[in-house]
């Protein structure tokens, strides 16, 4: 299997030698996957197709079953983020009246919706480039969603995931449908609480199984027609095989040097967290294990010169992966594993009953990493640890997501306790502004300075 | 004592208990000998602490800046739970036998994990209510919530509460709320100079005192500002609006009234909305309670419930046309999320209703006060260069 090799650009920045990055090429047809899912998002509506706004926790087998097309608030926000093209969605937003330090992921998506609405009133089901001629060229793509014909709402952890969709529920004159699903935060209140385990969980487990039940009705009272249990027995078949050749995928990479590196998983989180549960999905995440297997076999490495071993916590930073992919790599060191890569997205596929899947995909929500205490944080990452030979943990401390840094600097503490070095890295999910590059490079040579001192100790 | 004198010396007597709570509760668990239980805003149901033989103390900011908790919780958490959480890092809540919290808000949440961490051995409960009230599923859940909290409350005190000792309780938070409801009546029909200095500290007394001594307080003072007499110079006449969890700082409302303005009516957590709802007297306490939860937002609608039904911008706007208030001041807690959120759906219904108003962002430390006040002076000037032309 040929290896990717990216050269990255901080050679004509630093002068240094230029940094080499096995990116794996498995993850590249990701891409298309995900271009090929917004195309038919952006068409829905000269289909005829219902289209449906939704936050927070992957319901897309539920919509794929009730035959809708489905629109995820925090994607489409994470794309032109990635995109770099969050700016227009983002200033119309703060327009509006939004402050700059709210969520930056509710600013961006509600930013659309007011484009989205004035693009409907001047083309109904606008579509082509031709459809948007008095819209500046990057601001087109934050105008290209097509309208909703009803919200759901289902964000475990995140108390302004809630009130997001609200907004836009009134944004839209509040005559749109609208259903919430409601997420106990585990907590941890009695001594037998714990990860997947004791009576919070089971009760919390059931809670949420019984509101997706009514979902399913509230479905077929929008779409007019049954629900169709085989197509969801059928979505979570595929997604279950395809999360569990993720999670082989993942653990692959004890191995040192690892075979794939944190931004490889990063590529791969919208395949698995939006995309239709089909075979086409089963195959992505083959041949991404597949290739880290031969990778093993012919002793290739993501980043040959791994010298450190590292975690990623916090929520994805979208403007600045490839750059923070490079930063590191030219430090030498390998991020191998992270909260929003690992403990989330269909990672316990296990709990999975294809038969019967309800009660597993409720537990998945509930197990939205942001929804734990700092407690069961610290001991999945103290876990994490271990597994991977990790030699410390960098923590992105996200300006506008409290959820995703609720519980950080406990788990900081746990961390070095444990003997591990830590750094914060202080950036924002869809919000560049909120980088400070050289504080970054200056806190990140300092760790792994540390790292060697602890060595040579 | 002539009975302003007096009315001051209550007054007086309540600041600085609303100033230091945290004594008032060590020299009460001193005197009784029983539990004290820490609240965290905004929704908790102080009742059945009370009827448990405790006494709830709903949290309260420092003053101070936050110095060992900066560790705990990053920077872009409001002052409020950072506050919070440095009361724990520097070891200022040793009298608190137990933290109860019923809302789920990102940041609380935050601050209440640390909290945890910082002490380890006290309990920190979460009684998570449901916050989308539109479900026919969410009061049972959250009456489950509130049976939850009776044994925890049974466990931390080491007595159980009965129906009849919350009912008891129930009726002694509900004649605290009405009397203080009382207040805001005389304030909105300008017959009495009260400022907003004075009814936060009523309001912030009653949130961390003992209810039965906080209504003989009351009850003594409410005939005296009956009897009191006002002479108004006719300000203009403005609502308070927002501030979440914590109360403003009082510098900030003396300035607003400084400028001209009186305050006729409010809609602060430490304020109105803390007030505005009684328990309703029903047989069955545990439901009662429950009920309560719904009806407060219908009451008074906060942007951190999710309600299909009701509309904070349109309760905010009728408000105004009730008290007379001609314009609208909205004290938004920087990095509040549910504030920052609905504030554009406020701002359109104040556009659409031609409504003055400003925003005032507020932070933890103290206010740009000169600053601050060139805008209210021009949201000042600006109603009464509309009176005038109306005239």
């Amino acid at each position: 299997m040929s290896i990717a090799i990216e050269k990255s650009q901080s050679k004509l920045i630093t002068g240094k030698p230029p940094v080499i990055v096995n990116r794996l090429v498995s993850t590249r047809s990701a891409g298309k996957m995900v271009k090929d899912y917004w195309d038919r998002v952006f068409t829905a509506r000269e289909r005829g197709a219902t289209v449906v706004w939704y936050n927070g926790a992957a319901l897309n087998p539920l919509f794929q079953a009730a035959g809708i097309e489905w629109c995820h608030g925090e994607a489409f926000a994470a794309r032109i983020a990635a995109m770099h093209l969050e700016g227009p969605a983002q200033e119309t937003g703060e327009e509006y009246g939004y402050n700059q330090e709210l969520c930056s992921y509710a600013r961006t998506t509600l930013g659309c919706s007011v484009l989205t609405q004035k693009q409907a009133e001047i083309v109904p089901q606008a579509n082509e480039p031709d459809d948007f001629p008095d819209i500046p060229s990057e601001a087109v793509l934050a105008s290209r969603l097509p309208p909703p014909d009803f919200f759901v709402n289902a964000y475990a952890g995140c108390s302004t995931g809630q009130q997001w969709d609200e907004i836009s529920y009134r944004m839209y004159g509040k005559k749109l449908p609208f259903f919430k699903v409601s997420y106990p935060f585990l907590w941890g209140n009695r001594p037998d609480a714990g990860y997947l385990r004791g009576q919070e969980w089971d009760d919390a487990s059931q809670y949420v199984a019984a509101q997706l039940y009514k979902l399913i009705e509230f479905l077929e009272l929008q779409t007019g027609r049954e629900f169709d249990w085989d197509v969801l027995r059928e979505s979570m078949h595929y997604i279950k095989r395809a999360a569990k050749l993720r999670v082989e995928a993942l653990e692959l990479c004890k191995t040192a040097p690892t075979p794939a590196v944190f931004w490889d998983w990063v590529a791969s989180i919208a395949p698995i967290n939006f995309l239709p549960g089909t075979q086409e999905l089963v195959d992505y995440f083959a041949r991404v294990k597949a290739e880290i297997e031969q990778r093993i076999i012919d002793g290739v490495a993501a980043l040959p010169s791994e010298r450190y071993r590292l975690s990623f916590d916090g929520i994805m930073n979208w403007t600045k992966v490839g750059w923070l992919a490079n930063k590191f790599s030219e430090h030498d060191a390998a991020v191998i594993c992270g909260r929003y890569t690992h403990s989330s997205f269909w990672h316990e596929p296990h709990l999975i009953d294809e038969d019967d899947p309800i009660l597993g995909m409720a537990q998945h929500y509930l197990l939205c990493p942001f929804n734990h205490s700092a407690k069961v944080q610290s001991e999945i990452m103290l876990q994490n640890a271990k597994t991977y030979g990790l030699d410390g943990v960098v923590f992105h401390s996200t300006r506008t997501c409290r959820s995703s840094a609720n519980g950080q600097m406990v788990m900081a503490k746990a961390a070095q306790a444990a003997g591990l070095q830590t750094m914060v890295l202080e950036g924002d999910v869809a919000d560049a502004s909120f980088y400070k590059d050289e504080i970054l490079e200056s806190r990140l040579e300092a760790m792994l300075e540390t790292i060697d001192a602890r060595r040579i100790r | 004592m002539d009975p302003t004198g007096q009315a001051d010396k209550i007054f007086a007597a309540l600041a600085g208990i609303a100033e230091d709570p945290l004594s008032y509760a060590e020299e009460w668990k001193r005197k009784t000998g029983r539990q004290v239980i820490a609240v965290l805003p905004m929704n908790f149901p102080s009742e059945l602490i009370h009827a448990a033989g405790a006494l709830p103390v709903v949290m309260q900011a420092e003053r101070t800046a936050p110095t060992d908790g900066r560790s705990l919780l990053y920077e872009y958490y409001c002052g409020f739970t950072r506050s919070l959480v440095d009361q724990a890092a520097t070891k200022k809540l040793g009298v608190f036998d137990a933290f109860l919290l019923v809302d789920h808000c990102v940041a609380l949440l935050g601050a209440a994990d640390a909290i945890r961490f910082e002490l380890p051995d006290t309990p920190v409960h979460l009684a998570q209510y449901t916050a989308s009230m539109d479900e026919p599923w969410t009061p049972p859940q959250v009456q489950g919530k509130v049976d939850e909290l009776k044994g925890v409350l049974s466990e931390i005190c080491g007595r159980s509460a009965t129906d009849e000792g919350i009912i008891k309780s129930i009726n002694a938070f509900n004649l605290n709320r009405k009397m203080l409801r009382e207040i805001y009546d005389l304030r909105r029909s300008g017959e009495v100079p009260l400022t907003s200095r004075k009814i936060q500290v009523l309001v912030k007394s009653s949130m961390v005192m003992d209810i039965a001594e906080h209504n003989e307080h009351l009850a003594q003072l409410l005939p005296m500002l009956k009897a009191g007499s006002y002479t108004s110079n006719k300000p203009v006449k403005l609502h308070l609006s927002g501030h979440f969890c914590h109360a403003p700082h009082p510098e900030l409302l003396d300035m607003i009234e400084d400028c001209g303005a009186v305050i006729v009516d409010d809609d602060l957590y430490t304020g109105y909305r803390y007030i505005a709802t009684d328990v309703p007297t029903e047989r069955d306490p545990i439901a009662a309670l429950t009920r309560w939860y719904f009806d407060r937002n219908t009451n008074t609608p906060c942007s951190t419930r999710a309600q299909k039904n009701v509309d904070w911008e349109k309760y905010l706007s009728t408000s105004a046309q009730k008290s007379g208030a001609e314009g609208i001041i909205v004290l938004m807690a920087k990095f509040c999320e549910p504030h920052m959120l609905y504030y554009p759906e406020l701002r359109k219904e104040f556009i659409a209703a031609n409504i003055p108003h400003l925003l005032l962002e507020t932070e933890h430390e103290s206010p740009a006060i000169e600053m601050v006040k060139t805008r209210v002076e021009a949201l000042i000037e600006t109603i009464r260069l509309n009176k005038t032309k109306a005239a």
